[in-house]
């Protein structure tokens, strides 16, 4: 199986077709989902980066304010993902061929990344190395701006 | 729509101020302006969502209130510097369809009830004592201000994102 004929399958599916042919109203819910998810993570991101620069909250310890942080940056990739991955799934063939959605995919592959190894790692200490939590953070931040950024543009290709 | 048809002479005039016909005949300058007002969302009304849902006690209990508030406010600031240079520019390039877009004066509505909200809980709900003397219990009117806030920029958010896809008045 290629992937045109995988973009086909997903496309002849029932998800696809129930998210596709049902009013567009259930788009516009989507789109307002994956948006609230979105603003909920980099919101979250912003938080966490801004306590270990110890700009905020910096009587409280990273791992205190990190615990929140990463529940609610979760709570966003979860909404993001989901309502993403029903887009997606609606129009594949579509989005396949868009840059800014190529552009999209790699960033959040490497941001989720990013999450997985050095975010979590440095929220979870008491007192993170400056340089490490620095590192982190501004990787992080380039990251998943960049996706948010990205994704703003598929509409416009 | 009598005020619709009063009205949008002055759009389609403002369409064709040169920043707006710049901005709407670049390629890449709509969509760039559109991602600064995501960030610039994310940073104002992101961080005014955490501050919601600490006020409900919901989320950073072990920061103070007062805390929250002082340490967060010049980053919602410079957010909504962002989104209201970004939001202005957009709105420009593209008077007259968001004055045919039922969802855009919704979107103005909710983003005035909650400018007021704001307002109402920094200069009464926020100077009460115990919020300023870091009480561990805090009076019930600021957990309500923070879900009154929460609802009302969450539909600030829908009413924006619903502007492209509500069909038109009339």
């Amino acid at each position: 199986m290629n992937t045109q004929e995988i973009l086909t399958a997903i496309q002849t599916s029932p998800i696809a077709h129930a998210v596709s042919k049902s009013n567009h109203l259930v788009g516009a819910i989507l789109q307002i989902v994956h948006v609230l998810g979105i603003i909920l993570l980099l919101a979250a991101l912003v938080l966490l980066s801004l306590r270990l620069a110890g700009l905020t909250f910096a009587k409280q310890s990273v791992r205190d304010v990190g615990r929140d942080s990463l529940r609610l940056m979760r709570i966003g990739i979860v909404l993001a993902l989901v309502s993403g991955v029903l887009m997606f799934i609606a129009a594949p063939q579509l989005y396949w061929k868009n840059e800014a959605f190529q552009i999209k995919m790699v960033l959040f592959v490497l941001a989720i990344i990013v999450q997985a190894v050095f975010v979590r790692r440095v929220a979870n200490q008491d007192a993170p190395s400056a340089g490490f939590a620095r590192f982190s953070a501004t990787l992080s931040l380039v990251l998943w701006f960049g996706v948010g950024l990205s994704g703003r543009v598929i509409g416009f290709l | 729509m009598s005020l619709l048809s009063t009205l949008m002479p002055a759009a389609e005039r403002i369409e064709q101020w040169p920043l707006a016909a710049a901005i709407a005949e670049s390629r890449y300058a709509f969509p760039i302006i559109e991602g600064i007002h995501l960030i610039g969302l994310s940073v104002s009304v992101g961080l005014i969502f955490l501050t919601d849902l600490r006020l409900m006690g919901l989320l950073f209990r072990h920061v103070p209130v007062n805390d929250v508030l002082r340490h967060l406010r010049p980053y919602v600031l410079t957010g909504f510097a962002l989104v209201f240079i970004s939001g202005g520019l957009l709105g420009l390039a593209e008077a007259s369809a968001l004055l045919q877009s039922p969802a855009f004066p919704f979107k103005m509505l909710f983003l005035l009830l909650a400018g007021i909200n704001a307002l109402y809980f920094e200069l009464r709900i926020a100077k009460r004592a115990p919020v300023i003397e870091n009480h561990p219990v805090l009076p019930r009117s600021v957990k309500y201000a923070g879900a009154a806030s929460l609802g009302l920029w969450t539909l600030v958010i829908v009413f924006g994102r619903l502007i492209p896809y509500l069909p038109n008045w009339g």
